[in-house]
């Protein structure tokens, strides 16, 4: 047995210079499909976890999904900003246990900006009921003293090396949204004063000061843009009132969960302020809904590039096909079964989408490995640890067993072509 | 190893589909042990006569008795058992995989064969050795891969994966023809002798009347086959 | 709009009465878990939806003889009956007899906590829809579900079964509406009923 599995190894290393561009073939595919698999799963899995224990999420008259982005992913922006004391009303309900409210449109060096108050820190959860936790330092005070305290998330943290007592200063306008030194609020610069334990959520990427701060710094700004000849310095801004006019978003808790549909009209009818209230867990499926489109539009890719690597083993067999009819000649002389013919053929088989196949799960492996990180602190996915093959087994088998058979068939029809020749093996 | 080697009786043979017969042999029976030399020019029916005879075509009419047994008689598979453990053949080229270490090569034969292996002295691996060394081959080649041997050598190493296990039969077709005059007769003593020393009835068939020397009997293929050849019949 | 909103009122009644005529796989009936607290291991009893609601319960009670065909929807009066009908709905009670009973009962899901694990808390009410096209059910026609296996491949809106024993979620008293919890043992996918097999 070992024998023809080496004689197979042999045949097939002797051709090697066409079989290996196969293996390439096979392995993108395998890595491609491995990685789209393992991303949808694990994109799935970190939103999920990135909110959790909270009831509603209010914020001004725009979709679900789109509130669900900006105020919990920090991706895109809100069309407008609702007025706190709109929300203070509309959440006066004997349900309500605690609301923060969320105030975005800055940024720092590419990382979003999160002004809110200390409860942010008391009522978020992530994941299962995880509260925040400190690696260093100390949530920002929330006073007029710790006016310009930051508290920042692990990646930002990690990739700025950022430690508490750091100075940062904060720039107007979201993440890419074109910044530079004007949209900077450099005459009010920020101090670390902690930093958050990793979460695997957005969290970890936002830089987090009191609301505030927020409105210090655009004290001296109008309509975005710094008013000429008008600029009030860092320490003077405390006597200004800071209290916040408007906010963006809010998060709000029940004491009861099954009272989150009265708490979702009260705020939804509330006629002050155009306002909308969506439970996250909804928006979530409404938004893997929207996603879902992409993802199976994506295996498709996959698998559509799997086919084309198979086509090209189909395609390199059949191309040596004249050379191996001289070499099943030899052994059908010597008194090779069909049996033996065809177990080559399906040993070759063998080595060939073996090959293909641990190639393409060592490459997803790279992939992961080296783009891990990046999305992680660009788009707050956390590619879970587990090894890309897990839990994908059917999938990769289904590209080996496919493999096998492209690499067989053609040699089906050599079997059959050297049966019908005489003794001697054509020239 | 008494009786027939090779019996053959109102053999007619037509390609598959076609009803002209391309050979007819009333009647052709070589004993065991002996070397017999089969001339023919190609386009007479040789290659089908070889392929007959090795039980790889099967005839639709007569008799083709290989060390007793009609090959007609056998399921496919029983043939190509039956070929591997009582034959062993020599072509004019492409003998050898050549992928294959030289060593590899000439075990061919006893991998497909129980019975075959089962008759080497002292183990297949030993027989294989002792071969390749009658064979006038220099140790060092026995592992390198077949493909890096000269011609001659290649053709001496088909011969001794024809000999391997002590077959009842070896075929040779035209093995000397892509050989300069050396060599060529070099290796028909070589040949000759070592059929002798197993014990091996040796058929060799070729167009050239001048290597009939020293073989028991010459056959006339041609003078034999009661069909005229046909422009479709290519050796 | 407010009239699609009574027609909407309307039609979840006639809803209720639906699902009460859904014919469900009937689960098999202990005598002994009718009356007090079910007790450990006891098989679970199909209900309906209008199980949960005590029996004198009647929301439309304040509204007979309003002729809503003849009301504008953007008259003052509409406006007002909504209102007073939506608190009415909030305050509704809680059947009480139903509290520590076993029951298996169908309905669709809202989720809260999902997680790759799966579904680890969700609401479950009684008709499709609720609180993205329809008004939301009255209190005691929400049950906060925990189920004990976090449930797999569960989606917004899902039909579904649910077995276990019914809670009843003491928060403060004093503001008045209470709900229905379960910790629920099994979470199955509803499957339509095949025709003819009532």
């Amino acid at each position: 047995m070992t024998a023809w599995l080496r004689m197979a190894a042999a045949s097939a290393w002797a051709r090697r210079g066409t079989l290996v561009w196969v293996i390439v073939a096979i392995a993108i595919a395998t890595a491609l499909l491995l990685a789209i698999e393992r991303l949808r799963h694990d994109v799935r899995a970190s939103f999920l976890q990135a909110v959790s224990g909270t009831d509603l999420i209010v914020g001004a008259r725009t979709g679900p999904v789109q509130l669900l982005l900006y105020s919990v992913f920090r991706v895109g922006g809100a069309s407008n900003e609702v007025r706190l004391e709109a929300l203070d009303e509309a959440l006066r309900h004997r349900a309500v246990a605690w609301w923060v409210p969320l105030a975005l449109g800055d940024s720092h060096r590419g990382y979003p900006v999160l002004g809110t108050t200390t409860g942010y820190f008391e009522h978020f959860r992530y994941g299962d009921r995880q509260p925040l936790a400190l690696a260093q330092g100390r949530p920002f005070a929330g006073t007029l003293d710790g006016l310009y305290e930051a508290t920042i998330g692990a990646d930002v943290a990690a990739r700025l090396g950022y430690a508490p007592g750091q100075k940062i200063v904060l720039a107007h306008g979201l993440p890419g949204q074109g910044s530079g030194p004007m949209a900077e609020h450099a005459d009010k610069p920020f101090t670390v004063v902690g930093v958050l334990a990793r979460t695997g959520t957005p969290v970890d990427r936002t830089v987090h000061v009191s609301l505030e701060a927020i409105t210090a710094i655009h004290l001296d700004w109008m309509g975005g843009a710094p008013v000429p000849g008008f600029a009030i310095p860092a320490e003077a801004a405390r006597k200004f009132d800071l209290a916040p006019k408007t906010v963006t978003a809010a998060l709000v808790g029940l004491k009861s969960r099954s009272a989150v549909f009265m708490v979702q009209r009260q705020v939804q009818a509330y006629e002050g302020e155009p306002l909308m209230a969506v439970l996250p867990g909804v928006a979530l499926d409404e938004l893997w809904q929207a996603i879902a489109i992409v993802e199976q539009a994506l295996l498709a890719v996959s698998a559509l590039v799997a086919l084309a690597g198979i086509a090209g083993l189909v395609a390199v067999v059949q191309a040596g096909l004249a050379e191996r009819r001289r070499e099943l000649a030899v052994l059908r002389a010597i008194g090779a079964g069909r049996r033996v013919m065809l177990g080559l053929l399906a040993a070759e088989g063998l080595w060939i989408a073996s090959a293909g196949v641990a190639a393409g799960v060592l490459l997803a492996l790279l992939a992961q490995t080296a783009a891990g990180p990046w999305l992680h602190a660009n788009y707050g996915i956390a590619l879970v640890g587990a090894a890309p093959w897990s839990g994908q087994a059917l999938l990769l088998l289904a590209v080996w067993v496919a493999a096998m058979l492209a690499a067989i068939a053609p040699g089906w029809r050599a079997c059959r072509m050297a049966l019908a020749d005489g003794l001697a093996p054509r020239a | 190893m008494a009786g027939a080697a090779i019996a053959i009786a109102g053999l007619r043979y037509a390609w598959p589909g076609t009803h002209e017969a391309v050979l007819d042999l009333p009647a052709l029976d070589i004993a065991a042990s002996d070397q017999v030399f089969v001339q023919g020019a190609s386009g007479c029916g040789k290659s089908t006569f070889l392929g007959l005879v090795a039980g790889v075509l099967v005839a639709g009419r007569g008799q083709v008795r290989v060390a007793g047994v009609d090959w007609a008689g056998l399921a496919p598979s029983e043939r190509d058992a039956r070929r591997a453990a009582t034959l062993g053949v020599i072509f004019q080229q492409f003998n050898l995989l050549p992928y294959l270490s030289v060593v590899d090569n000439v075990l061919l034969p006893c991998r497909l064969s129980a019975l075959r292996a089962g008759r080497c002295e002292g183990g297949m691996q030993a027989q294989a050795r002792r071969l390749l060394a009658r064979m006038g081959l220099p140790e060092p080649a026995w592992t390198r891969p077949a493909a890096q041997l000269s011609v001659g050598q290649q053709q001496r190493v088909a011969a001794a994966r024809a000999l391997i296990g002590g077959p009842d039969l070896v075929l040779a077709d035209e093995p000397t023809s892509a050989l300069d005059s050396d060599t060529r007769d070099r290796f028909m003593a070589l040949l000759r002798e070592q059929c002798t020393a197993v014990g091996s009835t040796l058929v060799f068939v070729s167009h050239d009347r001048r290597l009939a020397q020293g073989f028991d009997r010459v056959v006339d293929l041609p003078a034999l086959n009661r069909v005229a050849p046909t422009a479709a019949e290519v050796a | 709009m407010l009239r699609k909103y009574f027609l909407l009122v309307g039609l979840s009644l006639l809803s209720w009465r639906a699902w009460a005529q859904v014919p469900a796989t009937p689960g098999p009936v202990h005598p002994g878990s009718l009356q007090g607290r079910a007790q450990p291991g006891a098989a679970f009893r199909t209900i309906k939806w209008d199980a949960l609601v005590p029996p004198n319960w009647n929301p439309m009670a304040e509204f007979k003889g309003v002729n809503f065909d003849l009301l504008d929807d953007g008259d003052p009066r509409a406006i007002a009956m909504l209102k007073k009908l939506r608190e009415v709905w909030d305050s509704a009670p809680v059947h009480t007899a139903m509290v520590g009973q076993a029951v298996r009962i169908p309905g669709y899901i809202v989720p809260l906590e999902d997680s790759k694990e799966g579904m680890k808390e969700f609401l479950l009410v009684p008709y499709f829809g609720a609180c993205i096209h329809s008004p939301p059910p009255p209190a005691n026609q929400i049950i906060h579900v925990k189920p004990q296996q976090p449930a797999r491949g569960m989606r917004s809106m899902d039909a579904v079964w649910i077995s276990g024993v019914l809670e009843q979620d003491r928060i403060d008293t004093h503001m008045g509406v209470s709900g229905w919890t379960m910790a629920a043992q099994r979470v199955e996918r509803y499957e339509e009923p095949q025709p003819g097999r009532r």
